[in-house]
C-alpha cells in the first residue's frame, strides 16, 4: 500500500518555497514560542468567557437559545448563571472583549514569525503532516474568521449574511480544537526553544547583538538572514504596545466612569447624553418603533401567575420601592453602572399568586427583534435587587431606556434586561 | 510500531490525537451548517485565510521593503553613527494600523445607521479621533527620533 503523495521535485521553485527567501534575522522558533506562549493565556481567558456568556443567556429557559438545536453547546458548563456578584457579567464579558482585542497583535506577529510554514517545502511529507497543515488551515481560518466577527460584531458591522451568535460559536470550537492539537505538536519545539535560549533571555539583546536563530531542518529561522534592523524585544514592544493600548481603549469602555475617556474609538467611549438618562443605550425607542403612543397614560403592565393583572405606572409607582446600584453589561463588553429604582420582581409574582416562581417570560412592546422577550430563571426572580425598574438615578427612565418600565437584574446580560415591558408571564412553582 | 511510523510518519499518538480534532472540528462545522447561511460562513472562513495570507502579508512586507531601502539609502550617505530611522517608523505605523484594522467600520461609518439607530450617538466622531491618534504617535516618533540624533550626535562639530 502506498500513503506517500506523489512525488515533487526535490528543489523548491524559485520564491517564498526557497530556503533562502526568507531574510528576517528575527524570526526563528524562539520568537514564535514567546509569541505563541503570549496569546494561549489570552485564547484560554477569552474562550472560557466566551462559553461563559452562552450559559448567561440561560439557553435551557423558555426560547433564550440562540445556538440551533442539536448542539452541545450550553451544557459545557454544569451550574447555572448565579446572580451574585452583580457585576460578573460585566466582569466577564469585559474580559471577554478585552482579551480578545489585545490577542490581535499578538495574532498578527505570531502569523508573521511562521510565514515560512506556508510554503515549507515538499508541500506534503507524509500522512502526518498532510492532517497537521489541513488542521492548520483550520487554526488559521478559525482564529481570522473568530476574532474578525467579533471585532465587527462590537462595531455593529454585519457584511455578511449568517447569523453573528451561531457562526462566531462553532468558528470558535473548531479553532479551539485545532489550536489544542498545534499547542499539543509543538510542545517539544516550545521546549527546546526556551531549553536552548532562555524564556526571556532573548529579550536583553540591544540591536548590536541581535543574531538569527540557528536554521535547523524544518525550522522557521533564515537560511541566509539579513543584518537586524530591530530588536527582538523592540518588535515585541511595538506589538505590545498596540495590544496594550488596543485593550485599554476597550477596558475603558468596560469599565466606565472616569475611565471611559479614555476609550477613543471604543464604540461605547462617549456617553450619548447628559444628566441622569445620559448613560449608554443599547437601541433607541426610534430604532425599534417605539414612541409615546404605547408608552403613555394608557400603557399597562400585564402580570400573570395564577391570576392575570393589569397594572398602570402609577400602581405600580404605589408598590414598594427598592433601590439598588446595579450595572448592566452588553455583550459587546461595554457597561455601565447605574442606581435603580423599582419594584422587586418577587413582590410582583407575589401580587400575581405566584410567590417563589421557577421562571418568568418577560415581554417587551417592542413588535421585533431577536431579544424582545425574555425568559428569567426562579433565582432571578428571587433575587433582592432584581427590579421593575420605574425610575433611574432618581429621575424617571427615559424613553430609550425603556419608558414606562424595564428589567434590570444582577449579572445578567444587557439584552435580558427588558426594556418598554409589555407583559410578565410568572411559572407557578 | 515500526511500520506505523513509517507508513504515518509520526507516534500513533499524533493520529489520535489528530482524530479527536478533527472530531471536533467536524461537530463544529455540522453545527455551522445547521445555523443560518451556512455558505456565507464558509466563505468567509477560507476568504480570512486569503486575506491575511494572500492579501495582508504581501502588502506590509512590501511596505516595510519599500521603507527600509529607502530609509537605508538616506542613512548610508551619513555618518554610521546616524541612528536608523526605520524603527521611528515602524512603531507608530503599527500603532495607527492597528487601530484602523480592529475600528475601521467606525472610522469609515460603514455601520453609522445602524450605529446611531443603537446607541443614539454619531459614528462621525470616530474617524478624527483615529487621525489624531496618528498624528499623536508620529509625533511621538518624530520627537523621539529627535532627541536620539542629538545624543548620538554627541558634540556640535560632529553635526552632518
Amino acid at each position: 500500500m502506498n500513503l506517500r503523495p506523489p512525488k515533487l521535485p526535490d528543489e523548491p521553485p524559485p520564491g517564498p518555497a526557497r530556503p533562502g527567501f526568507w531574510k528576517s534575522p528575527l524570526r526563528g522558533p524562539w520568537l514564535s514560542s514567546f509569541l505563541g506562549s503570549a496569546l494561549l493565556p489570552l485564547i484560554v481567558i477569552c474562550a472560557l468567557t466566551g462559553f461563559l456568556s452562552q450559559l448567561a443567556y440561560s439557553p435551557d429557559l423558555g426560547d433564550n437559545n440562540i445556538l440551533p438545536a442539536g448542539g452541545l453547546g450550553f451544557d459545557i458548563f454544569p451550574f447555572s448563571w448565579p446572580t451574585d456578584p452583580a457585576w460578573l457579567y460585566a466582569l466577564t464579558q469585559g474580559l471577554h472583549v478585552v482579551s480578545g482585542v489585545v490577542a490581535i497583535p499578538l495574532l498578527f506577529a505570531k502569523l508573521w514569525s511562521v510565514m515560512p510554514k506556508l510554503f515549507e517545502w515538499p508541500p506534503l511529507r507524509s500522512v502526518s503532516h498532510m492532517f497537521e497543515r489541513i488542521s492548520l488551515a483550520f487554526l488559521v481560518g478559525g482564529a481570522l474568521f473568530v476574532f474578525f466577527t467579533g471585532v465587527m460584531n462590537i462595531q455593529l458591522y454585519y457584511p455578511w449574511n449568517f447569523s453573528f451568535v451561531p457562526s462566531h460559536y462553532y468558528a470558535a470550537i473548531v479553532f479551539l480544537a485545532a489550536l489544542a492539537l498545534h499547542v499539543g505538536l509543538k510542545i517539544p519545539t516550545i521546549r527546546t526553544a526556551f531549553r536552548e535560549r532562555g524564556v526571556v533571555r532573548p529579550l536583553n539583546d540591544d540591536l548590536a547583538h541581535t543574531v538569527a536563530e540557528p536554521c535547523r531542518e524544518g525550522s522557521t529561522a533564515p537560511l541566509e538572514p539579513d543584518a537586524a534592523t530591530m530588536s527582538r524585544r523592540a518588535l515585541i514592544a511595538g506589538v505590545g504596545a498596540a495590544s496594550i493600548g488596543i485593550g485599554a481603549m476597550m477596558a475603558g469602555q468596560v469599565i466606565g466612569g472616569p475611565l471611559r475617556s479614555i476609550a477613543l474609538l471604543a464604540p461605547h467611549g462617549t456617553n450619548p447624553g447628559d444628566g441622569p438618562n445620559g448613560f449608554q443605550i443599547n437601541k433607541t425607542a426610534d430604532a425599534v418603533g417605539i414612541g409615546a403612543a404605547e408608552t403613555g397614560a394608557s400603557w399597562r403592565l400585564s402580570v400573570e401567575g395564577r391570576r392575570a393583572l393589569k397594572l398602570s405606572r402609577d400602581q405600580l409607582l404605589a408598590m414598594p420601592q427598592h433601590t439598588y446600584e446595579l450595572p448592566i453589561a452588553c455583550v459587546e463588553g461595554w457597561s455601565t453602572t447605574q442606581t435603580w429604582t423599582g419594584v422587586r420582581l418577587r413582590d410582583l409574582a407575589e401580587s400575581a399568586g405566584a410567590p417563589g416562581a421557577s421562571q418568568v417570560l418577560v415581554e417587551s412592546l417592542q413588535e421585533a427583534g431577536s431579544f424582545r422577550k425574555a425568559t428569567l430563571s426562579g433565582a432571578q426572580i428571587d433575587n433582592e435587587k432584581s427590579l421593575l425598574a420605574l425610575r433611574v438615578n432618581g429621575v424617571d427612565l427615559s424613553l430609550d431606556h425603556g419608558f414606562p418600565a424595564r428589567v434590570i437584574v444582577p449579572a445578567l446580560p444587557g439584552v435580558h434586561c427588558t426594556k418598554w415591558v409589555g407583559s410578565m408571564k410568572f411559572e407557578v412553582a | 510500531m515500526g511500520r506505523f511510523r513509517k507508513l504515518y510518519g509520526a507516534s500513533p499518538l499524533h493520529l489520535l490525537a489528530v482524530i479527536a480534532t478533527l472530531a471536533l472540528v467536524g461537530y463544529g462545522f455540522f453545527m455551522i451548517f445547521k445555523s443560518p447561511a451556512p455558505e456565507s460562513t464558509l466563505i468567509f472562513f477560507v476568504a480570512a485565510i486569503f486575506a491575511h495570507d494572500m492579501l495582508a502579508f504581501p502588502l506590509y512586507s512590501g511596505l516595510n521593503r519599500i521603507a527600509g531601502q529607502a530609509v537605508g539609502r538616506g542613512a548610508s550617505q551619513h555618518d554610521e553613527r546616524r541612528v536608523p530611522a526605520i524603527n521611528y517608523l515602524r512603531v507608530p505605523f503599527i500603532l495607527s494600523a492597528f487601530c484602523f484594522l480592529l475600528f475601521f467600520p467606525l472610522i469609515l461609518g460603514l455601520s453609522s445607521d445602524r450605529y446611531s439607530a443603537s446607541t443614539g450617538m454619531d459614528v462621525d466622531m470616530f474617524v478624527g479621533r483615529w487621525l489624531g491618534i496618528t498624528a499623536a504617535v508620529f509625533l511621538g516618533s518624530a520627537v523621539a527620533y529627535a532627541v536620539r540624533l542629538r545624543r548620538t550626535a554627541g558634540g556640535p562639530d560632529d553635526e552632518t
